[in-house]
């Protein structure tokens, strides 16, 4: 009953809200928008050929795409901060119905930071590193002129403060100030008193009130309508916040920014350099930048793909309550389909610098009709995917494959695992500090033959280091690796040698991995060179063997890594890694770096190797989503240790431990079923 | 909230579902290569940057042409640099004489064209030492990095420490008696490996912490093997760079110390010993000095001017325009 009621209400919302979009028209609407870039050579390429789509105020908009489609490019045609020679050849893009592709610098200045706001993609690069986070934060409110003219008309308010004289309506915005904040409360709490209020419901109120008000960042009238609701007649709320309210000085407004961006104990915060940041605080800081002059438009640029799940899911939910508070649109450019249908409304499509299809973003993910859209929605993982089935398909030995998941370990003999990690610890010595830094602690786990064993943790869990102590390049600290059965620690030269042959590493960035002097040829052969492995004529026949493998053109060989895309160096790497034939392959977020549909390509490519030749994997990944489509049994890392360790559908279906579950929750568009039908 | 806007029924005007037509834009396959475009190495890229550069095809051929001279004096010249008559002393130019006689007597456009094998021959023995020596220093404190690093390091600080030319003077006083230009080019890679040595050195740090390293020692690659296979080569790009624009300076340097009488005896024929000797007369006879200085001036600024174009190509990175 009270659920009905309660969607009721939302219906409701939602309807005015759509009235009013639609009597207000579109804030922000982009009509065939075409963008060039001039090339070295003077040629004209077509960034984006195509685009058209609009944002109504208050809406949440998504464009999706891979690198390379133009959708970055739009967004920044649309703040006026096209990079080089970029520059908008046609169509049109207006802002509040007036036209501005074609204003001046100055003119487009204005625009920027009190109309649009931007929150970049890279949070490490986009804060000065010498200045204050507080400093970066004024720039934005100074350039923009914003507050001073609230700390004029403060100081009138002040003058005029207990006086009888009407205050100017739009006095209504100062914010409270850090001063002044004290006497309101003490205000607050005499006349919730003064009404009857008494024991814990007076301290619940009072609590509620120095949570919400937050100097520099809460307004008058929201303090006189948190007190209306509260209970004191109208007179008396709008008497105490014109007394109390008499605006903030500029330190309160940055805290008070920073507050609303999610930043805790923002005054100290504000103080602080981007070094001391995290990450997801940095971001914060850039949201709070992005949306210190209340702009109507925020663009955000993959403004979290930088980031863990986790605090994806934190900066967004925040993000969304915040600009739903402050009435502003949100036009946000990810790769990320499930986000896009979990946080848009409206979703724009685009390929090749051309929106293929639009439309309400469950309605488009859920039904694609272009064939572009289908193929990124087949290719998205999610947590409704299943294992990638090739091993099925292989007939006798795939069975055995999966009856191995079905025994329990106990059944298993030692053969069966071709690593076994066991208590391995790997310390490191912080500068500065006295304690050692544990980044691995006690993990113990192992890999059975051909299965394909995936470490799921976010940054800093020690997941690469579990990686690179497996592979013998870093020592642990304690604890053991086996590698059939025998203890990796032990092996001498030529030992080693042998099992360089036979446990190989394909790294996370395809453009660091290949050595940019050599070609191909010479990438894909260094194994057999190191190993002495036959002569030139079959050694070459083997890297056409192996391209082939990877489904590469014989024509690659000639070329050098800086002329491959991503996914490519990425196939280049996973044959190098095959040449010595070996038994086990580390991925160390082997696809992290790659578009949707590259992604899933070498996840299938993986996964057919797998297959034919009975490999096993250690898959080291932060997104769960993939692990669903490629491993057997996961483990979960959180803080160098181990935190839970299952079968895939064991930890996908029945997750044991909070931080599993909060990872699963955090998946974007984890819940929604995206599919062709 | 999202769920519910999202379930509201038409769609705003502009919001409609919208799907271009697939002719429009035809899918390709994922991840396809162009096949048509040419490979390039970094080397092949550089080489394809270089010839675009007008400024390399000036110094080229420039450093083309006092390359010849410095083989083949005797093609521009049938006089011996050595034989001078007093009778000329000073006397302007005449035919067959272009550019005059210096207070010796002798052809100045003579020793001139001689004087170029000697400038040229200390550049380029100079240089190819400084490089060989101080890329070794550099890459093995960069590789090696700890204690190694710590000590050559320091060993790299004290020589900057010294001011080369003082240097210079000190070291060549040993070698007075000796006309050999191998005392030059001792000093001068003595005191010029420091600046290779360094740059070496950031470069080898830089490449040994890529990716690729680390895959290849996990291939079975020993860390000798990776140095020279893989580091060194990646490195070469600075260094190379330093090795063309200092040759122009080690010129100078030989220049410098011919004039002040420490470097080569008069007895070889050299620009800075000509420059020594016209200063005397520099009031009444400019000629005598502006010959050897411009063939000097020409010959640096060319190998400078190289440098620069080849620093271009092989990091274009550091290009300001």
């Amino acid at each position: 009953m009270i659920e009905n009621t309660n969607t009721n209400a939302k219906d409701e919302a939602a309807q005015r809200l759509e009235a009013m979009q639609r009597e207000q028209g579109p804030l922000l609407e982009v009509q065939h928008l075409k963008v060039d870039f001039t090339d070295d050579n003077g040629h004209d390429v077509h960034a984006v050929r195509d685009a058209s789509f609009n944002v109504y105020p208050g809406q949440w908009v998504a464009i999706v795409g891979e690198s390379g489609s133009g959708k970055s490019t739009s967004a920044m045609a649309v703040l006026g901060l096209l990079p080089g020679t970029g520059h908008v050849v046609g169509g049109s893009i207006k802002l509040e119905g007036q036209e501005i592709s074609g204003l001046k610098g100055k003119e487009y200045d204005q625009l920027r930071g009190s109309k649009m706001g931007l929150v970049p993609q890279d949070p490490m690069s986009n804060l000065n590193p010498v200045w204050r986070i507080g400093t970066q934060v004024k720039e934005a409110l100074v350039a923009n002129h914003m507050d001073i003219a609230h700390e004029k008309r403060s100081k009138l308010a002040k003058a005029l403060a207990g006086d009888e004289v009407n205050v100017k309506s739009e006095d209504d915005e100062t914010f409270i100030g850090s001063e002044e904040r004290p006497a309101l409360l003490a205000a607050a709490k005499q006349a919730l008193t003064g009404i009857g209020m008494s024991g814990k419901k007076l301290d619940n109120a009072m609590e509620f009130f120095s949570q919400e008000w937050t100097a520099g960042s809460e307004t008058r009238w929201r303090v006189a309508d948190d007190l209306i609701k509260a209970g004191v007649n109208d007179d008396k709320a709008w008497q105490i916040a014109k007394e109390h309210v008499t605006g903030s000085n500029m330190n309160d407004r940055i805290a008070g920014l920073l507050d609303e961006a999610g930043l805790p104990d923002a005054a100290t915060r504000a103080r602080q350099y981007p070094h001391e940041f995290s990450g997801g605080m940095r971001q914060r800081a850039l949201i709070a930048i992005g949306l210190a002059c209340r702009p109507d438009l925020l663009i955000a640029d993959e403004p979290t793909s930088a980031l863990d799940v986790t605090v994806q899911k934190r900066i967004l939910d925040h993000l969304q309550t915040l600009t739903d508070s402050l009435g502003t649109a949100v036009l946000f450019i990810t790769h990320d389909l499930g986000l896009a249908a979990e946080r848009a409304q409206h979703i724009v499509v685009m390929y090749k610098g051309q929106v293929v299809e639009s439309g309400p973003s469950l309605e488009v993910l859920q039904h694609p009709m272009h064939p572009y859209t289908k193929r990124l929605v087949a290719a998205a993982p999610s947590l409704a995917s299943q294992r990638i089935i090739s091993a099925k398909e292989h007939g006798e030995n795939a069975d055995a494959l999966l009856e191995h998941k079905v025994k329990g370990e106990q059944t298993l003999e030692k053969s069966e695992h071709i690593i076994t990690v066991e208590h391995l610890t790997r310390e490191f010595k912080l500068p500065r500090k006295k304690e050692m830094f544990k980044a691995v602690d006690d993990v113990s786990f192992s890999v059975k033959r051909g299965t394909t064993l995936a470490i799921v943790g976010e940054s800093g869990s020690g997941k690469s280091t579990v990686a690179n102590m497996v592979l013998r390049l870093l020592e642990p600290t304690s604890g053991k690796v086996f590698y059939e059965g025998k203890n990796i620690a032990d092996f001498g030269k030529a030992e080693l040698l042998d099992f360089r042959r036979h446990v190989q590493p394909v790294f996370q960035n395809p453009y660091g991995s290949l050595d940019p002097m050599y070609s191909i040829y010479r990438s894909i052969e260094e194994p057999l060179r190191i190993h002495h492995i036959g002569d030139r004529k079959s050694r070459a026949k083997r890297v056409r063997e192996l391209l082939d493998m990877v489904e590469l053109p014989e024509t690659v060989m000639s070329r050098y890594p800086n002329e491959l895309s991503g996914g490519q160096r990425q196939r280049i790497a996973i044959a190098r890694a095959m040449a010595l034939d070996p038994d086990v392959i580390i991925c160390d977020e082997a696809v992290s770096a790659l578009d949707v549909l590259v992604q899933d390509q070498v996840l299938h490519l993986l996964n057919d190797l797998q297959a034919e030749r009975g490999l096993s994997y250690l898959f080291i990944t932060h997104d769960l989503a993939v692990v669903r489509q490629i491993a057997d049994e996961v483990v979960v890392m959180q803080h160098g240790r181990l935190v839970e360790h299952a079968t895939t559908d064991e930890v996908f279906d029945h997750p044991q431990q909070q931080y599993t579950r909060d990872l699963l929750d955090a998946i974007p568009g984890g819940k929604l079923k995206l599919g062709l039908d | 909230m999202a769920q519910s806007r999202n379930e509201s029924t038409a769609a705003l005007p502009g919001q409609e579902r919208y799907v271009a037509p697939i002719d429009e834009t035809p899918l390709q396959a994922v991840d396809s290569i162009d096949e048509s475009a040419p490979a390039a190495s970094m080397w092949a890229d550089a080489w394809r940057t270089l010839r675009r550069n007008p400024m390399f095809i000036i110094s080229a051929i420039l450093i083309i042409f006092v390359v010849f001279v410095a083989l083949f004096p005797g093609v521009l010249t049938k006089q011996n640099p050595n034989y001078c008559n007093l009778d000329n002393s000073l006397e302007p130019a005449k035919a067959g004489h272009p550019f005059g006689f210096d207070l010796q007597g002798c052809d100045v456009y003579t020793r001139t064209i001689y004087g170029t094998r000697t400038s040229l021959s200390v550049g380029l023995l100079s240089t190819i030492f400084v490089v060989v020596i101080g890329a070794f220093i550099g890459a093995l404190a960069g590789f090696f990095g700890g204690w190694v690093d710590a000590v050559l390091s320091r060993l790299t600080d004290i020589f900057l420490a010294l001011p080369i030319l003082l240097g210079a003077i000190v070291v060549l006083q040993m070698f007075k008696t000796s006309t050999s230009i191998w005392k030059l080019v001792l000093v001068i890679t003595l005191f010029g490996w420091v600046s290779t040595a360094r740059i070496a050195r950031g470069a080898v740090m830089e490449a040994k912490n890529l990716e690729f390293n680390t895959a290849s020692t996990a291939l079975g690659s020993t860390p000798w093997r990776n140095l020279i296979r893989h580091i060194i080569p990646n490195s070469l790009a600075p260094i190379i760079v330093i090795g063309t624009t200092s040759l122009g300076s080690y010129i100078v340097l030989e220049a410098t110390l011919s004039f002040l009488g420490v470097g080569l005896p008069t007895t070889t024929v050299s620009w800075g010993g000509d420059i020594s000797s016209a200063q005397s007369v520099l009031r009444t006879n400019p000629s005598v000095l502006f010959y050897p200085s411009a063939a000097l001036a020409i010959t640096v600024l060319a190998f400078i001017m190289m440098g620069d174009a080849v620093k271009d190509a092989l990091d274009p990175k550091s290009r300001t325009a």
